[in-house]
């Protein structure tokens, strides 16, 4: 259990992260997600949409069914206040933690 | 609603589906053309994209689940809850029912609390609407005359004021004579109250009411279907009322109701009658502050009636409960019914969590199946809401057969005080939806939450061991049933109380013999009754008519009629006794020919009786007077001043008892000799063996005597039987209360201990195995009802020294610590609880251990 939610909560961060970049869909977020962490980090689609959805039940993101660049019909994902106050807080959140597991290692 | 909300979320769902596929194909295709522009071909770049993808199907219910869960998660609860309820159908039946009994039971109690003393009476702005009488600041009020009435509309203190004055009168159909209650109005008293309108025909015209127009009557629908047999040629058609030929103009709905409730004919008056005097009613001009309107109407009341001088206006309510025993006896009967809805809550209380902790393997599946601790508090707090719902649809139910029932149970002085019918309508079904709610937490909140504890460690294996109940789910079990046995104790002993009280008060001590006796009040209103031998006259004429009457044995004159029917004199009385103080007492004076003593058999116990040489001066006291003015001494020819005025003691009567609820009702009494016939005088008849119905003695003088106006003709005892009203419905009410509350909390008990005998079968099987006898299995479960049931009664006692407080004005001879009415209680909840646990301590001590242990 607390290995999943450590996951979901980084997951939850990296897409509010995104976003906060600007708009983007689904493939886009994780194309980005990728290339950004040097290809560390892969997101499968299996949980990145239901994060997605989710986000959005919490009104975190909004979402929109436009026309892609390529002429195709795609939901375009977009961060909302609530969103980026949540950012916020996350990312203080994680850089606490981080800041704690590197302070464990050094100790060694 | 159901269906509807299906619908929707199926709607949803379609939706949440659809518009993902075209999600997951977008990706798809995006990642298809990444991998061909990294060199692929277009068939391995797509295998690779559907690959990276993984389960579509998969990841589209996920998404679908966060979406569109919500509504029809909910939707599954309900329909899970049902099939659940269905399963049980003898738990539910007896769920509901006693849901649908307390609300039911809370709204018909509360329609009557809405129509007796919430809700004003149904005329437009009914704020504004008084009753006005004149009076002085010592408390006397009399009605207004017509120069003041008129003087009041014409000042800008009222926005109308206009007169109604109630009276009975006969109405003659065919052969047959009938006694109603009606009122003669001023025609503009439908338009100051508003919303009136006729069912038929008109409204009284400003010209009704003159000389020569007064011959006019309105009609109520009640009176014209049950003695006019709904004639449809009614409204045009003349009916003999007095005596008189009137014309019906119009019928009024039964629900108009003014002045009293039970007025079913309007007269018009003008008031240019003879000596007419006006009953006035008002509407405050809106726009005049209260205290400013009245000292306007004083004034114009001062300058066009030189009479009322001394007096000013004092202003009722139109009507309601205005009497604080009345509102006491009625807000007690509210208190009652929370009690029985307490205890029945409590009841299903106790059921719920029986049959939620029966379920705990199967809360414990769930759990382990992954569902969190407030998905299982939803689902079952889903079922007590279907509960709910179901109690409320009974509810209706109930309370639509409980009004009627409590029209005939509350006592006619209570009711005739409201204009409002006594009726289930919206505000009611409204507060039995409030009581459904409310059910709902009280009953169902606790279960839910003990019933869906599933503590840490507690796994699948452990509970379905099912060895014994859980240490929480007992104990609440148990405080559940004690709360019962309490407030069924706490309503025993006002029920107990007021019974007692109700029989003391009828068999009270009445000081006379009232079986057979029927009085009549008359008003000598012809132009002979001016001198005293003009009154003397008719009064022997009326006698003889009286006298031929069927059955007619003894009549005796009076003014004023025994019991409390006297002369009121309030002040200060001093006897002749040397060095004695005045003292201060409320006195009932009776003027009274010699044979009223006889004819109501009140003896004379010392002294003598009326002689005709006696004068007005010389009187015949009471034993209560006599104690009081002169202690033990004889006071025959002594004598006591009241005032100006100085009464000789010839004889010492017996005392007359009114027994009450209200003490200061029981007055010391003394008689006058009756010198002169008053124009109102009494008269009483003693028949054999039963005297002739009112209404047609009534008759009787409206054809010999048409000037003698009959003002009230009854027997006695009704004077008894209508302050016995009081206690007999109290008493009948607190009863049916205490037997539902008992009946409720046996039912809880039984299954309590029903239920932990079934969850002790293994352990009392072992103890049987171990030898001990059925005799001591019983034992154990019948101490543990019993246990219950005396910390139920010792929380009684306490809940019941408050209530003692409050039936303070319902009680008569009996204090609530009387300790014949707390055998009672502790018999009957000792006897109860024994009953209850009976069952359950046999079937315990029958339990065989062979086919027990053959059982694992």
């Amino acid at each position: 259990m607390p290995k999943t939610e450590y996951l979901q909560g980084a997951l939850d961060l990296l897409i509010l992260r995104t976003l906060a970049l600007g708009a983007n869909h689904g493939w886009g977020i994780q194309q980005r997600i990728r290339q950004v962490s040097g290809k560390a980090l892969a997101v499968s689609q299996g949980s990145l949409y239901p994060a997605l959805h989710r986000l959005e039940a919490a009104g975190l993101l909004s979402s929109e069914m436009s026309t892609s660049e390529n002429n195709r019909k795609a939901r375009i994902y977009s961060i909302t206040a609530a969103g980026r106050r949540r950012l916020t807080v996350e990312t203080e959140d994680w850089r606490q933690f981080t800041l704690a597991i590197r302070r464990l290692l050094q100790e060694g | 609603m159901a269906l509807m909300t299906t619908l929707r979320s199926l709607r949803q769902r379609r939706r949440a589906e659809r518009e993902f596929d075209d999600e997951a194909a977008f990706h798809l295709e995006m990642e298809t053309e990444a991998n061909i522009a990294r060199g692929m071909s277009r068939e391995e770049a797509r295998l690779t994209a559907l690959r990276a993808f993984g389960g579509v199907v998969q990841t589209r219910e996920h998404v679908r689940d966060t979406r569109a869960l919500r509504v029809e998660s909910l939707w599954l609860d309900v329909r899970y809850a049902a099939r659940a309820l269905m399963a049980q159908r003898r738990f539910t039946c007896a769920a509901a029912g006693m849901l649908a009994l307390a609300i039911g039971l809370g709204t018909a109690m509360f329609t009557v609390l809405d129509a007796l003393i919430l809700r004003p009476v149904p005329f437009r702005d009914p704020a504004q609407l008084a009753h006005v009488w004149m009076g002085t600041d010592r408390g006397g009020r009399v009605v207004v005359s017509p120069a003041v009435l008129k003087a009041w509309r014409e000042s800008a203190a009222f926005e109308a004021a206009e007169s109604a004055m109630s009276a009975t009168v006969l109405l003659q159909v065919g052969e047959t004579v009938v006694a109603r209650e009606s009122a003669t109005v001023t025609p503009g008293i439908f338009k100051m109250l508003s919303n009136v309108r006729t069912l038929r025909g008109r409204l009284f015209d400003p010209t009704d009411g003159r000389p020569g127009e007064a011959d006019r009557v309105l009609v109520s629908e009640t009176l014209w279907r049950t003695v006019y047999g709904s004639d449809p040629a009614f409204v045009g058609s003349s009916i003999t009322v007095d005596g008189r030929r009137s014309v019906v103009i119009g019928v009024l709905p039964s629900d108009f109701r003014f002045p009293s409730a039970d007025t079913v004919l309007w007269r018009p008056t003008n008031l240019t009658g003879r000596a007419e005097m006006a009953k006035a009613y008002v509407r405050f001009a809106s726009n005049m502050m209260r205290a400013d309107s009245l000292r306007l109407a004083t004034e114009a009341a001062r300058a066009a009636d030189g009479n009322t001088a001394q007096l000013r206006p004092w202003v009722y309510p139109l009507a309601g409960l205005t009497d604080s025993n009345a509102t006491q006896s009625v807000r007690v009967l509210a208190g009652g019914v929370v009690l029985v809805f307490l205890v029945l809550c409590a009841n299903v209380s106790g059921l719920l969590l029986a049959r939620l902790t029966a379920r705990r393997r199967e809360f414990a599946m769930r759990a382990a199946l992954g569902a969190s601790r407030a998905r299982l508090l939803r689902q079952a707090l889903a079922e007590s809401a279907l509960l709910a719902a179901l109690g409320m649809a009974g509810g209706a139910a109930v309370a639509w057969a409980f009004v009627p029932v409590s029209q005939q149970v509350i006592p006619e002085t209570l009711l005739l005080q409201t204009l409002n019918p006594l009726t289930l309508n919206g505000r009611a079904l409204l507060m039995t939806s409030a009581f459904g709610v409310v059910a709902i937490l009280v009953s169902g909140l606790l279960p839910a939450w003990l019933g869906t504890s599933l503590p840490a460690g507690d796994s699948l294996r452990v509970v379905d061991r099912g060895a014994t109940e859980t240490p929480a789910a007992r104990m609440v079990g148990r405080a559940l049933v004690a709360i019962e046995v309490a407030l069924a104790c706490t309503l025993l002993v006002g029920a107990t109380v007021l019974t007692r009280s109700f029989v003391n008060m009828s068999q009270a001590d009445r000081g006379l013999q009232t079986d057979g006796i029927t009085t009549v009040w008359l008003a000598l209103g012809s132009s002979a009754a001016t001198d005293p031998a003009g009154r003397a006259g008719i009064a022997r004429s009326v006698e003889d008519q009286l006298r031929q009457l069927p059955g007619v044995r003894q009549v005796a004159w009076s003014y004023g009629l025994p019991p409390h029917g006297g002369m009121l004199s309030f002040g200060e009385w001093t006897s002749d006794r040397p060095g004695a103080l005045p003292i201060n007492l409320n006195l009932e004076r009776y003027v009274v020919t010699p044979d009223l003593f006889a004819l109501y058999q009140i003896p004379i116990v010392r002294g003598r009786g009326f002689t005709s040489s006696d004068t007005f001066n010389n009187v015949i006291v009471s034993q209560a007077l006599a104690s009081r003015l002169w202690g033990d001494a004889d006071p025959i020819g002594h004598s006591f001043r009241f005032i100006q005025e100085t009464f000789q003691v010839v004889g010492v009567a017996r005392e007359i008892h009114f027994p009450s609820l209200d003490p200061r009702a029981d007055l010391p009494e003394f008689y006058h000799p009756y010198t002169d016939v008053p124009s109102t005088p009494m008269v009483s008849l003693r028949c054999e063996p039963g005297c002739p119905d009112a209404a047609v003695i009534r008759h009787r003088l409206a054809s010999s005597h048409p000037t003698v106006r009959v003002q009230a003709a009854g027997t006695v005892d009704r004077k008894y039987v209508a302050e016995l009203a009081r206690p007999r419905a109290a008493a009948a009410v607190a009863l049916t209360f205490a037997v539902f509350a008992l009946t409720a909390t046996a039912a809880g008990l039984f299954s309590v201990l029903s239920y932990a005998v079934t969850r002790r079968r293994r352990e009392f099987g072992i103890r049987t195995a171990l030898g001990a006898t059925p005799r001591r299995v019983r034992h154990v479960v019948l101490r543990d009802g019993l246990i219950v049931a005396a910390i139920g009664l010792a929380v009684g006692t306490v809940f019941a020294i408050p209530l003692s407080g409050a039936l303070r004005s319902l009680q008569y001879g009996v204090t609530s610590s009387d300790p014949l009415s707390w055998a009672i209680v502790l018999a009957t909840v000792a006897l109860t609880a024994m009953a209850a646990s009976w069952f359950p301590a046999r079937s315990a001590a029958r339990l065989d251990p062979i086919v027990l242990l053959r059982e694992e």
